[in-house]
């Protein structure tokens, strides 16, 4: 084991109403691999941004090379040898290569750019990582995976001392994570710290040297890769906390009939050979770490994009749905993780967002029905306890909870029977939430039925009946309440097909 | 002042058209003023020069009302004042030259303006292309239609007293203006469809958030493109009243109208953001667009001001729009 190049000790950090990281350590060595690992939400991206002084913390301090350094800006601690390689890449397509690497500190020849010196420094940097790639190439014809070798090769242009990698391997094949991994072996043996961000158990055994793993903001702890086994790293990562009313058993009747049956969806990357079922009067969590496909897999669904292929079948008829049109006449309703893009329209009124969905009710010929239309949305704002001074009142000025009650009035004044709840208390404030979560049981009780998705494990193990768990595009473990823990999810969550 | 906004003639009206008849009002105190000044005992009180400034205010009146549900949508065109051009042109060139009967003509403009409205419907609602792109494109394939058709010749339709005229009892008859009153009609109209049916509603809730419309089922393409017909019909429209008062159009113009029309749309209160729109604002913005022209050549400026005006006009009612809403969200 190398030195220490970096230390972050105590390191806190608020956003208004979160606590994201709650004194935190992290050290940093020379010529090894760190894995930092946590759930959803556990800290690791501020830790991160906090690191590369895109945030700016609120105590803590952070030691490089025996120095104790404020970033305040990426520009600071790029030049001081910290940089990240994101999981998007941030590249300009339709720049070559060595204008990528180089952009905005060019070699210069007078006035001008001095291409040459720019491609043979980037040929230099390419032979220094031992990849082939042509400097001259413009940037979008290469795959994902020489991309991430140029955003790599520009990272130790910076004279890198430590590379931090999100995600890395998230859009490689496995020929390209081989590759990956051969570098990243590599810029350890030439002395350089990596931190290494990612949540495939396999990978972080194969290439990390420790782990660091996080939860809800806090240091948890660190392990050598090589003494500990992947249920360790998952029981540290998932701890024991007590969950508030978990879900003991399922509440959906043994005979209740399947409303929704989906078979072999496929719609791109995200979303491959996905199959199940909804029983009436069910919740269905689908559970999983971010990028799993369950937001994809409810957009294709609901026809919302493009699907390859796949069936569905509606109540025991084969349902055609390719625009959101169709699903809507099916009887499928579908709110969305991102309420102001998706799920609004932010400057119209609660009563014009609230009738959206079925507005031809409302209508007597091509005139609107404002009288029934009112009543209706009044009736519901009350039903909901939706807390607006009038539902003339515009969206935009409600609070997140009401906004989202909003949404779901409209989904029910449109009549939907089966309900895709995605993230349905994302960004509201407890009082909503308990709520929300009391409206999805009646709901329920009155025989519709809902899909939720949820990455908050709390609300996956209160709500659910029975739980899908997605990886990568595919289904990789169905759990019944009765049996589902924390772990067990954990388990599917990470687990690579 | 918060008093006086919360009455409900107000509320109804809108505190900003409000204003913006003070302004007309203000406008013409100072032509009044200024006229006899600039143009050595020359009258702007007259009503003659009230007759002219309508008959000005009714075409811009109909382009603005159609650019009205574009703009609703989030959209732009720019193709206005050359579809209204060419409409007049051809129906006119049949009228004149093949002798068709006038209301066919008419029908011919409604027509032509109706189909450049699906093509920019068709282009922004279904290939996704951006509305002032391809409205740009749509303006010169109008004003090259035109010109083609007629073998780039003007074409005037016929003058008061001859046959085939009645055309031009739309506009006026007598002292009256009739062209007012059917500018009102439309325009109520207008406003019914914008405010009290499901186009209307489709239409603004578009212009407000596109995708949320589109994920609660609803047709957006379809809807989004009807916008576009409208503002086409409603030009084929404007050709008429234009014809009506000034006879005369000349193949490969119009362009300047489109700011005017616009300039009116916006300093009523419609957004350009989409979302938010006002019938009634736009037929007050056509009123001043109106009235600032006559204005202008009757202190004996030549029109290349008024162009200056507009645009300064419409750079101050986009920024007012943008901090508003900069504001409130």
């Amino acid at each position: 084991m190398g030195d220490t190049i970096l230390t972050m000790k105590g390191i806190d950090k608020s956003f208004p109403g979160v606590h994201a990281l709650d004194h935190v350590d992290l050290e940093i060595r020379k010529g090894e691999v760190l894995a930092l690992m946590g759930e959803n939400g556990a800290g690791k991206s501020t830790l991160m941004k906090v690191l590369t002084g895109i945030y700016k913390k609120d105590a803590g301090t952070i030691t490089c090379e025996g120095r104790e350094v404020e970033y305040t800006d990426p520009r600071h601690a790029q030049e001081d040898g910290i940089v990240i390689v994101h999981q998007e890449l941030n590249m300009m397509g339709h720049l070559t290569v060595a204008q990528n690497i180089f952009i905005g500190r060019e070699p210069r020849a007078g006035l001008f750019i001095d291409d040459a010196k720019m491609n043979a420094d980037a040929k230099k940097l390419f032979g220094q990582l031992n990849i082939e790639i042509d400097p001259q190439e413009t940037m979008s014809r290469l795959t994902v995976g020489k991309q991430q070798m140029c955003e790599i090769a520009k990272a130790i242009s910076h004279k890198a001392k430590i590379i931090i990698f999100d995600e890395p391997s998230a859009a490689l094949t496995d020929a390209e994570i081989e590759q990956l991994f051969k570098i990243i072996r590599g810029l350890r043996d030439q002395q350089l710290g990596i931190v290494y961000i990612s949540h495939r158990m396999d990978e972080i055994k194969q290439i990390t040297d420790r782990v660091t793993v996080m939860r809800d903001g806090c240091y948890v702890g660190t392990l050598i890769t090589a003494d500990c086994t992947k249920d360790d790293i998952i029981n540290m990562m998932v701890g024991h906390v007590i969950y508030e009313n978990p879900k003991t058993e399922s509440h959906v009747r043994p005979d209740a009939p399947v409303v929704l049956k989906v078979e072999h969806l496929n719609a791109g990357r995200m979303v491959r050979d996905v199959s199940f079922e909804l029983h009436q009067g069910e919740i269905l969590g689908f559970s999983g770490l971010m990028g799993a496909g369950r937001t994809e897999t409810a957009r294709a669904l609901f026809g919302a994009d493009p699907k390859e292929s796949g069936e569905i079948t509606i109540k025991g008829k084969k349902a055609d749905i390719r625009t959101p049109q169709q699903a809507v006449a099916a009887g499928l309703g579908y709110l969305s993780e991102d309420r102001k893009r998706f799920g609004l329209a932010l400057k119209k009124s609660v009563t014009e967002n609230s009738t959206l969905t079925c507005l031809p009710k409302y209508c007597k010929g091509p005139f609107l029905n404002q009288k029934e239309e009112r009543k209706v949305t009044q009736q519901y704002v009350e039903a909901l306890n939706t807390k607006t001074p009038s539902i003339d009142q515009l969206v935009v000025n409600l609070s997140g909870g009401n906004q989202q009650k909003v949404v779901i009035g409209k989904w029910l004044i449109g009549d939907s029977d089966i309900l895709i709840f995605d993230e349905p208390t994302r960004g509201i404030d407890v009082g909503a939430k308990q709520e929300i979560y009391e409206l999805m049981n009646q709901l329920v009780e009155q025989g519709k039925s809902i899909i939720m998705i949820s990455s908050e494990m709390t609300e996956i193990l209160r709500m659910s009946d029975r739980i899908i768990v997605m990886c990568e595009g595919r289904i990789t473990g169905e759990l019944g309440i009765e049996e589902a823990t924390q772990a067990r999810i954990m388990h599917f969550a990470t687990l690579r097909s | 002042m918060e008093k006086f906004k919360n009455t409900p003639v107000v509320k109804a009206i809108g505190f900003n058209r409000i204003v913006l008849i003070g302004v007309i009002l203000l406008m013409y105190l100072i032509f009044a003023a200024l006229t006899p000044v600039l143009r050595g005992g020359a009258s702007f009180v007259k009503f003659e020069r009230v007759l002219s400034a309508l008959n000005y205010a009714y075409f811009i009146g109909f382009l603005g009302l159609g650019v009205t549900f574009v703009i609703a949508t989030g959209g732009i065109d720019f193709s206005l004042g050359p579809v209204m051009f060419t409409s007049a042109l051809i129906s006119g060139y049949c009228l004149m030259h093949f002798h068709w009967p006038l209301w066919l003509c008419i029908l011919v403009s409604l027509l032509i303006g109706t189909l450049f409205g699906v093509l920019n419907g068709y282009f922004v609602a279904y290939r996704f292309l951006p509305s002032f792109i391809t409205s740009m494109a749509s303006m010169q394939i109008a004003k090259g239609v035109g010109s083609v058709f007629t073998k780039t010749q003007s074409v005037t339709w016929p003058a008061s007293g001859n046959e085939n005229s009645w055309f031009r009892y739309l506009v006026k008859w007598g002292n009256i203006p009739t062209g007012l009153i059917l500018l009102f009609l439309i325009a109520a109209v207008c406003a019914v469809v914008l405010n009290k049916t499901k186009a209307g509603r489709y239409i603004l809730c578009i212009g407000s958030n596109r995708e949320a419309v589109r994920l609660s089922g609803v047709n957006t393409k379809k809807w989004e493109m009807l916008a576009y017909i409208l503002c086409g019909l409603l030009a084929g429209a404007a050709a008429i009243f234009y014809v009506g008062a000034y006879t005369t159009v000349q193949p490969g113009l119009g362009d300047t109208f489109n700011n005017e029309a616009i300039a009116a749309c916006v300093m009523g209160g419609t957004s350009m953001a989409g979302g938010i729109a006002s019938i009634l604002g736009t037929i007050i913005g056509a009123l001043i667009v109106a009235l600032m022209q006559e204005g202008i050549l009757a202190m004996g400026f030549t029109i290349s001001y008024q162009y200056v005006l507009t645009g300064i006009i419409v750079l101050i009612a986009v920024t007012a729009d943008t901090l508003s809403r900069r504001k409130r969200v």
